[in-house]
């Protein structure tokens, strides 16, 4: 038996799985994002 | 067997989809970008024991000034002792270590509030905390590199956009932690050290065991690399990392990121009373917060975007453009004060800060460009102490300046000129050290025996 691990991007559905895990740092990011736009927005106001 | 960390289990099978290593890259790098928001500590920091006003033997701001002071220099120290060993433990491993590093050192540092002892926050977050930037720094921009060698700027943009990222997360999600763990007998900061402190471990730690790394020899499908007469500057060698110190480029490099960072970091530290001085009766302070918060986010698009384009026009024409685009923006701030023009200093700003955020993204392409990717982590790493050098006199620089001009009588509203214009000028330097950036000699390059026996099983795996 191989050492070697089988990864999650490794089985069907390729896309499906790196999608997963886009979104799990992608939501994190945008809300961050979201906030930094609204304490920007004072400059405008 | 191999173990659970070891770099040999994680070599990508056939059919590995590369995009997932982005995001694990990103995990690692949007935790440790919190670094940029410990700020939002520091009042806190100062009520832990008088909760609502500071004690006397509360601690005083300059004592808690040093925790990240000490988590910088030790981000660039990890980085360029850490580097060699990173390559040869592979990314999992690494990537490990940077997390424990990381969260222990908010659970340490949570004691030490506890305690009230500083040198626990000093050895916590400052020490081992910054152990834990250094090492997590470094090892995704090291293995994206090898994963998009037909893309490297817009992945160790990703990812070192994830950096800037992490602080936009961290900022209002500490705030958050603030508000539910404040009483009436504590401020709420330990509780939230603990928080994010596990948060934080969980996050590196799921990103660390996603990394995977592409087997010796392995190329995207249908890339082929390019000639390498095409381009002199891309080489298809790997030099040693303990070589490449002993090479011009590698100073000429070190120079162009201190100079880009230098000139950028006196902005950055600056944004909000610069804005304010030179605005003075026209731009409130809640508005000033706004134009740090609208920096963030021209340094976050800059490090995707410019290294991105770097693919593109290549590392040097990239840093050509930063180093003569820059010195005309840094020129113009001092003439929008005159001029009083808000939006020509807000938008010169932006654009200058989105080539600070675009120098730190491009410059583990511009290395593995030179250098190969064999090495390229450790190079990186040893190179981030220019990170640190600039850390420190980039705000000198700006602060002394400031205070000798008002100090000689010059009004607020012009304290910045001779800063702008000495910053413009530090950036001309910079585009001669990039101007003088040549191809590594052959004499620095590995042989084919030293690659293959630096590579051990892994290579032995390839040559079969």
């Amino acid at each position: 038996m191989s050492d070697v691990e089988r990864s999650p991007g490794e089985r069907s559905g390729h896309w499906g799985v790196v999608l997963v895990a886009w979104v799990l740092v992608g939501v994190p990011l945008l809300w961050g994002v979201w906030n930094t736009l609204l304490k920007a927005a004072a400059l405008f106001e | 067997m191999a173990g659970l960390l070891s770099k040999e289990r994680i070599v990508a099978r056939p059919g590995f989809n590369r995009w997932l290593v982005p995001p694990a890259a990103l995990a690692i790098h949007l935790s440790i970008g919190q670094a940029y928001a410990f700020s939002v500590f520091k009042l806190p920091l100062t009520k832990v024991l008088g909760i609502t006003a500071p004690a006397a033997a509360d601690w005083k701001q300059t004592e808690l000034a040093w925790i990240f002071t000490i988590a910088i220099v030790f981000l660039g120290l990890s980085a360029a002792v850490f580097g060699r060993w990173m390559e040869h433990a592979g990314p999992r491993k690494s990537g490990v270590v940077a997390a424990c590093c990381w969260g222990l050192g908010f659970l340490i540092s949570a004691v030490g509030i506890r305690a009230h002892n500083i040198w626990l926050l000093y050895l916590g977050y400052g020490v081992l905390g910054g152990c834990g930037l250094g090492i997590g720094y470094i090892t995704p921009v090291s293995t994206l590199i090898k994963w998009f060698p037909d893309r490297r700027g817009m992945a160790t943009g990703m990812a070192i956009m994830g950096f800037g990222g992490g602080a936009m997360i961290a900022s209002p999600l500490s705030q958050l932690l603030l508000d539910h763990y404040k009483s009436p007998t504590s401020v709420g900061v330990g509780q939230a050290f603990i928080t994010l402190g596990v948060i934080y471990l969980g996050a590196m730690l799921c990103g660390a065991f996603m990394f995977r790394i592409p087997a010796p020899g392995w190329r995207p499908a249908g890339w082929v690399p390019p000639p390498a007469t095409d381009r002199g500057l891309i080489t298809r060698r790997h030099v040693h990392v303990d070589q490449a110190i002993r090479t011009v480029p590698f100073y000429l490099l070190w120079t162009v990121l201190f100079l880009n960072v230098t000139a950028g970091i006196g902005i950055l530290e600056q944004a909000s009373p610069m804005i304010q001085e030179m605005f003075k009766g026209m731009v409130k302070p809640s508005a000033a917060a706004g134009f740090v918060g609208l920096l963030s986010l021209f340094n976050m698009a800059g490090r995707f975007g410019w290294s991105s384009l770097s693919d593109r026009l290549g590392r040097k024409v990239t840093y050509g453009v930063f180093f003569t685009l820059g010195p005309l923006l840094y020129i113009a701030l001092p003439y929008s004060g005159h001029i009083r023009s808000v939006a020509l200093f807000v938008i010169c700003a932006a654009l200058i800060i989105t080539m600070y955020g675009g120098g730190f993204a491009t410059v583990p392409a511009y290395l593995s460009d030179l250098f190969g990717t064999q090495y390229v982590g450790a190079i990186h790493g040893r190179l981030l102490t220019a990170w640190s050098a600039a850390g420190v006199a980039g705000p000198v620089l700006v602060n002394y300046i400031r205070e000798y001009q008002i100090e000689r009588g010059i009004p607020a509203t012009q304290a910045y000129n001779v800063t702008m214009y000495l910053m413009a000028g530090l950036l001309v330097l910079g585009f001669f050290a990039n101007l003088a950036v040549r191809p590594v000699p052959d004499r620095f390059f590995m042989s084919d025996e030293d690659l293959a026996r630096d590579r051990g099983p892994l290579g032995a795996t390839a040559k079969a």
